[in-house]
Parts: structure tokens; C-alpha cells; sequence
């Protein structure tokens, strides 16, 4: 029998590393759950509340197809099925706005704050790529809520308000996501034009980005539903989207008119996930 | 220096890559028009040289000459401007997938032009051009693949279009890097036989790397081996000996393989 080799140099103490890692992890998510004092006597409803909750998920089963006995209704009413609609189709229009600027800043900040855009390029310009990636990062880390906070205070309820609160945390999302997918993707069709002589903006245009396009697409369809969530909470500001009309009905208590909205945004949701996985399927650049 | 009939001097040249010593002192020619097998073990040094030869790779000692050009004192726009007249095949994955057919040959000639005739050349290709891609498709036996998205070809299928890229770039010379390694030995045979016709048609000076010696022997009046980064055979397929050819590939003697 040869000697035992000692193993340890091929790496076997990444294991114990493992499993520093993994406890470090469980016990910060222990911690955590202490820290609030989380059991299951917080998921017990307080006071009414057993009531309200039965009253509300009751609703769910005959959503309402009329107003609610006790709305106030100017003579202007339009009929409730067509507020619905209306509410539906305003939440699209902020949440189309929003997320077509975002592509198109989102695309150009990404392309920008890619590793691969700059490889060819003098180091010099990793000062602009770094500070981009700041920016985003600033971007996102603000979440599309507290925007609309700030921008209500700067712009009042008009519908640019909403738009640019959406906008800024997608575009940061969006282009540091595109930036991942343009780095990541196979470098060898690249590659194989700079081999004949192309030059390096054109080879990052025709095959690096072209490489990455089905799946920025996909990201895109993906956040473009995200939007349109964000577009129904913005609502509660008072932007007219179906949220405005969803907390109206829910401070009256009528929950039948709350789950018509619900029913709703859902079937807007499933109607654009069909839609994106059919475009998927059949992406051509 | 003598003679500029040369299409690729490398002399006394080194390449490292990554710390690794991969050509060492090499010297060769190879003359214009010439058809040439590259030939030797894994590791060899064949992609480098390969790459080494358009500039890609560039020499840590000695010096590189493409048609009488030292690639050292030209200019980066030079360069390229060089390199798009020299084809390159690669072993696969070289075209965009989602990208149709005549859009990856139409990029054989991106290198030679400007921002926004690129673009349109991509984008909204001119019937002109599209006929010119038609064509040099037909020559290489897959006219009807034009419109095709590139990734729903067959390999051997995508190493055509490949090898279209290259022509419509109108090229003086075209290399090879182990182009048919991912293709069934059948359509390897005729894909060797293609490259060589057209290089004798249009006059190219040609450089294929190879596994298979049997194709290096039936196709090129002239082998190069390479092993260690050196030259270890130069001459005419019928004159390597199996001893020679042993030597080529023997593997150095260690408890059970390669030692490098």
C-alpha cells in the first residue's frame, strides 16, 4: 500500500469553512425570530378581528358585480364593472410608462456598468463604471414607496410623480441585472469577431448584446409585472389606480367590492404572463 | 528582409500565457498560397500559434511578419484592418446562436466597415448583399439555411456558416483551428475537402490545425508538427514515418499518463 497522502492540501478544509458559513447563517435567522419575540400567539387575530377575518375572506366567494348598498355615488358614477376596468387600465398605463423608461435607461446604464463594455478600453474608465454602479446601487436600494413619498412632497399627486417613483429603483434594478447578463454571457462568439478584426464597440453590439437579449427580454416581461403590482400599491396615494379604488372600498368594509379589484389584478397579471412566455417562446433578435 | 512572398514569418518567437511557457523560440514560414495541416498533442502550442499569427496573442520575444508586415509596429486600426482579410474557423461556438445565418456571415465583414454601415448591414440587410450571402452559402452547400436562426443547425451545419463568414470576408488567407473536432468523422472528411477547394478556388493561403493525421495526410502537401511549442516535424505528409509520428504523440513516461 502506498504512504496516505495528506489531503488537506487539496482543499478539504473548504468543509470546515461550510460549516462555519451555514451555522453563521442560523444563527443570525435565530437571532432574528428572538429578537421580535416571534411564536404563535402573534398569529392568533386580537378582539374583532376573527370576525373581520371571516367577513372578508367570505367575500371572496361572491365578489361584488354591483356597488355595495352605502357608496357615496355622484350621478357621474360610471357603472362598478366599468370603475373596475378603469382602474385596471390605469394601473397598466403607469406601470407601461414607468417601465419602458426604465428599459431604455436601464439598458444604457447597464451596457455601462458591464465589466465586458470597458475590457478593451483604457483602465482609466473604471472611475465611470464604478460610479454608475454607485448610482444604480443608490437607486435600488430606495424602495419605489418611499420615492413616491419624496416626490409627492416635491411634485403633488400628478400622475409624473408616480411615473418617476417607479422609474428610478427599476432603472437601478434593471441595469445592474442587464449588466450581470452581458457579462455572463458566452464570451466566444465575441471572441471569434475581435479574431477577424472587428472593432470592439461593434463586437459588443452584434454579439455580445444580441447573446443576452432573450434573456433581458424575460427579465424585463418579469419586472414589467412587478410594476404593475407597484402601480396598484401607488394607488394609495391617491394615483388613480386600482389601489385608490381598493382602499376606498376596503376603509367602507366592502370586501365584495375589495375582491372584484383583487380578481381583477390577477387576471391583469396572468393575462401578461401568457403573453411573456408566448414572446419567449418564439424570440427571434 | 528577403522575401515578402511569405504569408506568415514567426522568427525566434516566444509566447506565454498565464505564466506558462506554450511556443518557445519558434521559427517558420509559411508561403503564400500554401495549404498547410498543423498537427501534434493537446497543449501543444496549435490555437496559440494560430493566434499568434493575426496578433491576437503577441509574442514576448521575437517577431511576427503577415505578408512582409511586422505586427509589432502596427497600429491598432492596422491591425484590424490585417486581420479582416484573414478568415478564422474555430473549433465551434463562433457564431451568434439567436442570431439568423445571413446575420453571422453579413458580420464576416463588420471588420471593414465603419459604425453606421455595420449597423445597417445587420439590421436591414441590402438585397445586394443578401444575394452576395446567398451565393457564397450555395458554395458551401446550405443556400436554403439564409433566414435560419443559426442555433437550429446541426454542428457540422454551423461549422458552413462559419466557414461562409470567412469567405464573404474576402479573405487572403484562412486558419483553422481544429474546425472539424465537434463533427461526425464522415462530414469532418468533407468539410476538409470543401476548405481545401475553395482555398485552391479563391487562392487563400491555408492553415488547418488537426487531430485526425489521416485527413492531414490526404488533403495537405504539407504537415507542420508541433510538440512542446517547438517544431518537431516540417515537411510532406509521405515522409512522416510512424516512428516520427510516435515521437509526435508519445506521452512521456509517468505512473499512468500525461505528465503534462
Amino acid at each position: 500500500m502506498a504512504k496516505a497522502a495528506d489531503l488537506s492540501t487539496l482543499g478539504g478544509q473548504t468543509s470546515t469553512r461550510r460549516t462555519r458559513v451555514l451555522t453563521g447563517i442560523l444563527a443570525a435567522g435565530v437571532f432574528a425570530f428572538l429578537s421580535l419575540g416571534l411564536g404563535h400567539s402573534g398569529l392568533s387575530p386580537k378582539g374583532d378581528g376573527s370576525v373581520l377575518v371571516a367577513e372578508f375572506f367570505s367575500a371572496a366567494l361572491q365578489p361584488a358585480l354591483d356597488y355595495e348598498p352605502g357608496d357615496f355615488l355622484p350621478d357621474s358614477a360610471p357603472p362598478f364593472l366599468l370603475k373596475v376596468v378603469d382602474g385596471l387600465w390605469g394601473t397598466l398605463v403607469y406601470a407601461i410608462c414607468a417601465i419602458s423608461l426604465s428599459f431604455v435607461f436601464g439598458l444604457l446604464f447597464g451596457v455601462l456598468a458591464s465589466e465586458s463594455f470597458w475590457a478593451t478600453r483604457h483602465k482609466g474608465w473604471g472611475v465611470l463604471r464604478w460610479s454608475i454602479r454607485f448610482l444604480l446601487t443608490a437607486m435600488r436600494s430606495i424602495h419605489e414607496l418611499l420615492w413616491a413619498l419624496l416626490l409627492l412632497a416635491a411634485l403633488g399627486l400628478s400622475p409624473a410623480a408616480a411615473v418617476v417613483a417607479i422609474f428610478i429603483p427599476y432603472t437601478g434594478t434593471l441595469a445592474k441585472v442587464f449588466s450581470e447578463m452581458l457579462d455572463e454571457s458566452d464570451a466566444r462568439p465575441s471572441a471569434a469577431l475581435h479574431q477577424i478584426g472587428v472593432a470592439p464597440a461593434q463586437v459588443f453590439l452584434f454579439a455580445r448584446l444580441p447573446r443576452a437579449l432573450p434573456d433581458i427580454a424575460a427579465y424585463t416581461f418579469y419586472r414589467f409585472e412587478c410594476a404593475v403590482r407597484s402601480s396598484a400599491v401607488l394607488g394609495f396615494f391617491g394615483f388613480t389606480t386600482i389601489g385608490l379604488y381598493l382602499k376606498q372600498s376596503f376603509e367602507s368594509l366592502h370586501y365584495r367590492e375589495v375582491w372584484t379589484y383583487l380578481y381583477g389584478l390577477i387576471f391583469v397579471v396572468l393575462l401578461l404572463e401568457a403573453w411573456s412566455a408566448q414572446l419567449r417562446r418564439r424570440f427571434v433578435v | 528582409m528577403s522575401t515578402t512572398s511569405a504569408a506568415f514569418r514567426l522568427s525566434g518567437v516566444d509566447v506565454e500565457l498565464g505564466g506558462r511557457s506554450v511556443l518557445q523560440d519558434l521559427s517558420l514560414e509559411i508561403g503564400a498560397g500554401e495549404h498547410v495541416a498543423l498537427v501534434g498533442p493537446s497543449g501543444a502550442g496549435k490555437t496559440t500559434l494560430l493566434r499568434t499569427f493575426t496578433g491576437v496573442i503577441g509574442p514576448r520575444k521575437g517577431c511576427v511578419e503577415v505578408g512582409g508586415v511586422r505586427l509589432d509596429q502596427l497600429k491598432p486600426e492596422a491591425l484590424r484592418a490585417l486581420r479582416a482579410k484573414i478568415g478564422f474557423v474555430h473549433q465551434d461556438h463562433s457564431l451568434v446562436p439567436n442570431l439568423r445565418v445571413s446575420q453571422n456571415v453579413v458580420a464576416g465583414r463588420l471588420g471593414q466597415r465603419g459604425f453606421w454601415s455595420a449597423l445597417r448591414s445587420m439590421m436591414r440587410t441590402k438585397s445586394a448583399d443578401l444575394q452576395e450571402v446567398h451565393q457564397i452559402l450555395e458554395r458551401v452547400g446550405i443556400g436554403d439555411k439564409l433566414f435560419q436562426r443559426a442555433d437550429s443547425l446541426s454542428g457540422g451545419q454551423q461549422q458552413r456558416v462559419a466557414l461562409a463568414r470567412a469567405l464573404y470576408q474576402q479573405p487572403t488567407c484562412l486558419l483553422a483551428d481544429e474546425p472539424v473536432a465537434s463533427v461526425d468523422p464522415a462530414r469532418a472528411r468533407s468539410l476538409i475537402r470543401l476548405m481545401v477547394e475553395l482555398a485552391k478556388e479563391d487562392g487563400w493561403t491555408l492553415v488547418v490545425s488537426l487531430h485526425d493525421l489521416e485527413l492531414a495526410r490526404e488533403f495537405f502537401p504539407r504537415v507542420l508538427g508541433l510538440r512542446h511549442g517547438k517544431v518537431a516535424y516540417d515537411g510532406p505528409p509521405s515522409e512522416l514515418c510512424r516512428e516520427q509520428v510516435q515521437e509526435l504523440y508519445h506521452l512521456e513516461e509517468t505512473a499512468f499518463g500525461e505528465s503534462r
